[in-house]
């Protein structure tokens, strides 16, 4: 694994984290590391937990008003579960894209606009970020000459990248993605994995994912949940060639899930 | 089977006249309305009675002037806007994205019961409650003015601008929510930046037919106005009596001889709200279909 650089470098360090939505235990007693400037992919049945845990590193789960949380996420070795986490300073270093594209309702400049803007950044500076972010995105070629249209006219992959550059328009350090392929077609799902892929370089990425070849072709790192639990973390090839458990070799293999 | 085809068909049919019976009604309605009001100006010139600035129909000669009524309508309504857009947007915010469920679930059908309040009882509290305090609050020498009236609508207006505010607000997907808050939005940007511009088609329906209500509504404003059939002045006519279009039809429809020109200018004055609640109402429509939220996908 050559292009796994600073494999030391933990950027998340989880501990012990414990998660119930009501009554329900819906992750139980997680511990891993992420590290910095990879691609760590989970994967796992529906109702797994991975979406779950997924939010939690980036405190979305505060949304839900059932949600307790027990144990430490360690970014920056600070734990983000403390009191005195800024949650919009946490929510700007870690970026998030969604599921199902969701641009805002607005032209595709102010979408990457967005951002910035509420985080009080200088007008002068906004339109050089816009055209960064979607020259990082790979959607600069596509849309430049039309930034000031509907976002939503935009293709659903399109939609998709523009969500991705929005989000590099905040400067994180970390991108989780929630399957951001699953509502595209192929073609589309092939550019946002190289995307992905080139990202890497600046970014630590975390991605979520129903599709094992993808995590197979995309990530470093491999993390199989099962009923809340990890079940077997390591790197990507080990877990797809050589499985230690009995579990992430059933799933792998299409035995279930 | 053949049976079978018949029962359905016959049921569509129906089906169809009941839905057709209301167009039909609008239409019979519209004209029995416009053939009425027409008929005015075979005695009185249209230009005269568009920008006549007196209303003295029992005068000799008649004055059928429509300004004072127009404008009384328009300055009470607009007062009535501006006091509840603000105060049904707002509502409506705190019910769809702060309030807890259930103190949202206590408050909407108090917002549903303000609507079911008949308008006579909004006019009966206005005149004994707000009127004589409004006149010793800002020294007035009557309480029945236009101001009045503009408070009493603008309550009466509330429940439409909250309930269709608040379905606009609630129907933007969370999706979209969790995108601005992922960025490090706040609550309150997100709200202010993200939900209330994505709403706007639906809150802006919901002011155009919260501004319908209130333009049409007779009752109440007649009860709180004073009913003087002069034209306000603008902003001090706010603090005077004025006299809306709906009132004027109101009070005198009961005391004139049918087929008489004033029978006819009353019919006049009908044709003209119909028609300026007719494009409200078109243009709320209009709004809500243009600029309806697109899903993302």
């Amino acid at each position: 694994m050559e292009n796994i650089k600073n494999e030391n470098e933990v950027e998340i360090q989880v501990k012990d984290l414990d998660l119930w939505y009501g009554e329900n235990h819906a992750l139980k007693e997680v511990s891993i590391g992420i590290s910095k400037n990879g691609v760590t992919a989970f994967i796992g049945p529906s109702g797994c937990g991975k979406s779950t845990f997924l939010r939690c590193l980036n405190r979305m789960n505060d949304l839900i008003k059932s949600c307790r949380i027990e144990g430490q996420i360690f970014e920056r070795s600070k734990n983000i579960y403390e009191n005195d986490v800024d949650v919009v300073e946490l929510r700007k270093r870690v970026g998030m894209v969604f599921q199902k594209p969701n641009p805002f309702p607005m032209s595709i400049y102010d979408n990457i606009a967005y951002g910035p803007r509420i985080h009080g950044v200088d007008k002068k500076e906004i339109d050089g970020i816009v055209k960064q972010a979607l020259h990082s995105s790979a959607l600069w070629d596509e849309v430049s000459d039309r930034l000031d249209s509907s976002a939503l006219d935009l293709s659903g992959g399109q939609q998709q990248r523009l969500c991705i550059a929005r989000t590099l328009a905040v400067k994180p350090d970390i991108i989780l993605f929630d399957e951001p392929c699953s509502a595209l077609d192929p073609i589309s799902t092939n550019k946002i994995e190289e995307l992905i892929m080139d990202l890497k370089k600046d970014y630590t990425i975390v991605i979520v994912t129903h599709n094992m070849q993808q995590a197979a072709r995309i990530s470093d790192y491999t993390a199989f949940f099962l009923n809340g639990e990890i079940i077997e973390f390591g790197e990507t090839k080990q877990i797809f060639e050589n499985p230690q458990e009995k579990g992430t070799e059933d799933y792998i293999t299409g035995r279930f899930g | 089977m053949l049976k079978m085809r018949y029962k359905e068909n016959a049921i569509e049919t129906l089906l169809f006249l009941a839905s057709a019976v209301t167009v039909l009604i609008l239409f019979l309605l519209c004209i029995f309305l416009f053939r009425e009001g027409i008929s005015l100006f075979h005695e009185v010139s249209f230009i005269d009675f568009i920008t006549g600035t007196a209303w003295y129909p029992t005068a000799d000669p008649h004055k059928f002037g429509l300004l004072p009524l127009l404008f009384g309508s328009l300055i009470v309504t607009a007062g009535a806007i501006i006091i509840s857009v603000p105060l049904g947007i707002a509502c409506a915010v705190y019910i769809s994205e702060l309030a807890t469920p259930r103190v949202a679930e206590i408050l909407k059908p108090f917002i549903e019961i303000l609507a079911g309040i008949p308008s006579v009882v909004y006019g009966f509290f206005g005149l004994v409650v707000l009127v004589p305090r409004l006149q010793n609050f800002l020294n007035l020498s009557t309480g029945q003015t236009a101001l009045t009236g503009s408070v009493m609508l603008a309550v009466m207006a509330l429940p439409t601008i909250i309930s269709i505010s608040e379905d606009a607000i609630s129907s933007i997907p969370s999706y979209i929510k969790e995108g601005s808050l992922a960025l490090g939005a706040t609550k309150w940007q997100t709200i202010y930046k993200v939900l209330l511009p994505a709403a706007i088609s639906g809150i802006s329906a919901a002011v155009m037919l919260g501004m319908g209500r209130a333009i049409g509504e007779t009752m109440t404003v007649m009860m709180v106005t004073g009913n003087s059939a002069v034209i306000p002045g603008f902003p001090s006519g706010i603090l005077e009596p004025v006299r809306t279009m709906t009132a004027t039809i109101a009070l005198e429809m009961g005391e004139v001889p049918q087929g008489s020109e004033h029978f006819h200018a009353l019919f006049a004055i009908s044709s003209v709200l119909f028609i300026m609640t007719f494009l409200i109402n078109l243009i709320a429509d209009f709004i809500k279909k243009k600029y309806r939220f697109k899903e993302a996908i």
